[in-house]
């Protein structure tokens, strides 16, 4: 009877913590990148945050970079987030910029932990219509915006004026010299 | 009896032979002349103790993630109007001004005081998630909005509010979708997702048991959804019911996990007055952020209906999608929510 009083009241605790926790929360996220082809966090950060320190060509940058990792993507980019991390996502740095003029333009990177994810979101991403940069196949101009992709980070800019679009290939050639 | 005699039942046993050596009178451990000694009580305390405080754990646990509060969390209102009879149930109009488009959609409906009553508060719901300009049709057209809200004013609303929770920086948002600015000369109060703005109400969904919503949904009379068309990565587009995300507050993660559901258990949450989908531009690809013109599509249509699924699968057609392709409509129509078979509702095309 002792026995079977101890086992019932051993067994309560692991069940009931178990439980609640399992109500109100999901399996995390699968790490989906090898971990071998994983740059180390701290390291990858500082050289993601590196691309702004000194703004790129043409431009300043108008608040403090953010980072964003894999779920707090969600509450930068929403429902595309998914694209992104079934790719290996690793972080994104994101930057709202200014030309002298004052036309804003945005400037996202994701760091995908090597450069075949960073190619395989490129082309997840490229539109049918796609107009690929002379001289850089790695490189889309689409109206108000420019993509590329080089080593192991993946380029998004946006402009909101013709000015600003003038000047997105100046600063994504800028970002890409300092992609190591 | 002598010392190391067992006890029989009815003997009385000394304390002190209780104490040696851990071994009771019997020989066992911890058992005494009823059958548990101290050291037994002391481990079933020990358990229950262990019990009560996982129990006490737990339901603190419960509590952080908003179950089981004893408070009573109030309910959004049911803001949908009678359905009249022989009125159309969807209106679609197409033509190249967006905001005439708007007059000629609800006018079609029986005009906006069919839905809206004079004195009357009214919440009007855009999709300003996104640092984005009108022609990246990320967020819904300005033009639209501002209609919408010169419409309920001239209704005789008494209050009319803007409001959405941006994903992006709602500074940026509000002011780079050109939605802030026309709904102020419209005559609306915009409502910018402060921390100050939102309620805690119960949602009472399959996934969703309680949420932090802006508070012009629990206090309006009417709610007016007005979403934009987009291709969506997880839930294949976003346009009526996906809307309803935008009224929450918290980490969006937790909402993406089971995305289609989520969306059902919102729209079953809320029961707007009318839904007015902005198709002016419409976005093909790379939704929901966009940002290259490349996949915008012009398409200068405005579809008007309460019926959100019926909107839905409308919206899924100009994406190129099978509505039935898309889990949020395919389980808005389970949960009785709308029809995605929108020819089947009494409804009528203009323009073109």
């Amino acid at each position: 009877m002792r026995i079977l009083l101890f086992a019932v009241l051993a067994v309560i605790p692991p069940s009931l913590i178990g439980t609640l926790v399992w109500q109100g929360r999901k399996t995390p996220p699968t790490e989906h990148a090898p971990a071998a082809a994983r740059p180390s966090g701290q390291e990858a950060d500082a050289t993601l945050r590196a691309l702004f320190e000194a703004p790129p060509a043409g431009v300043k940058l108008k608040e403090k970079v953010a980072l964003y990792d894999e779920k707090g993507l969600f509450d930068y980019i929403d429902g595309a987030a998914p694209i992104f991390i079934d790719r290996h996502f690793r972080k994104l740095a994101a930057s709202e910029m200014a030309t002298p003029e004052g036309s804003d333009l945005v400037c996202d990177v994701y760091d995908m932990a090597t450069p075949e994810n960073a190619q395989a979101i490129f082309d997840k991403e490229k539109s049918t219509t796609a107009k690929f940069v002379d001289g850089w196949p790695e490189a889309i101009a689409g109206p108000m915006s420019f993509v590329f992709h080089h080593t192991r980070y993946y380029a998004k800019l946006t402009a909101f004026d013709a000015k600003a679009e003038a000047a997105l290939p100046v600063v994504a050639r800028s970002l890409k010299e300092k992609m190591r | 009896m002598t010392d190391r005699d067992p006890p029989r039942p009815g003997d009385v046993v000394p304390e002190s032979r209780l104490r040696e050596g851990g071994k009771n009178a019997s020989g066992g451990d911890g058992a005494g002349a009823d059958g548990i000694d101290r050291r037994a009580l002391f481990r079933v305390g020990l358990t229950a103790a262990v019990a009560a405080g996982s129990v006490a754990l737990g339901l603190g646990l419960r509590a952080r993630d908003g179950h089981g509060r004893g408070k009573t969390l109030p309910k959004l209102k049911d803001h949908r109007v009678d359905k009249v009879q022989g009125a159309l149930e969807m209106a679609i109009v197409r033509g190249p001004d967006p905001a005439a488009n708007v007059r000629r959609a609800v006018e079609a409906m029986g005009g906006m005081g069919r839905f809206v009553k004079r004195g009357e508060r009214v919440v009007i719901k855009p999709n300003i998630g996104w640092n984005r300009l009108p022609e990246q049709a990320a967020n819904t057209n300005p033009e639209v909005v501002a209609e919408v809200v010169k419409l309920v004013a001239a209704a005789g609303a008494s209050k009319i509010w803007v409001t959405d929770v941006s994903v992006n920086t709602p500074e940026q948002c509000f002011a780079r979708s050109g939605i802030e600015k026309a709904a102020k000369a419209a005559g609306a109060i915009v409502v910018r997702p402060d921390a100050p703005a939102f309620r805690e109400v119960d949602v009472a969904g399959k996934l969703l048991r309680t949420a932090d919503i802006l508070f012009p949904f629990v206090e309006a009379d009417r709610v007016i959804n007005i979403p934009v068309v987009k291709q969506h990565g997880l839930s294949g587009a976003t346009m009526a019911m996906k809307n309803w995300y935008g009224m929450l507050g918290g980490q969006r993660v937790k909402l993406h996990q089971n995305i289609h559901l989520s969306i059902v258990d919102l729209a079953s949450m809320i029961k707007p007055t009318l839904t007015i989908m902005d198709a002016t531009r419409i976005l093909l690809a790379n939704g929901p952020t966009g940002g290259s013109l490349a996949d915008v599509k012009q398409m200068d249509t405005i579809a008007v209906s309460s019926d959100e699924v019926a909107l839905d699968a409308f919206g899924a057609g100009l994406l190129g999608l099978s509505p039935t392709s898309l889990g949020f409509i395919v389980e808005g129509m389970k949960a009785g929510l709308g029809t995605p078979e929108w020819r089947n509702l009494k409804f009528e095309e203009l323009g073109g």
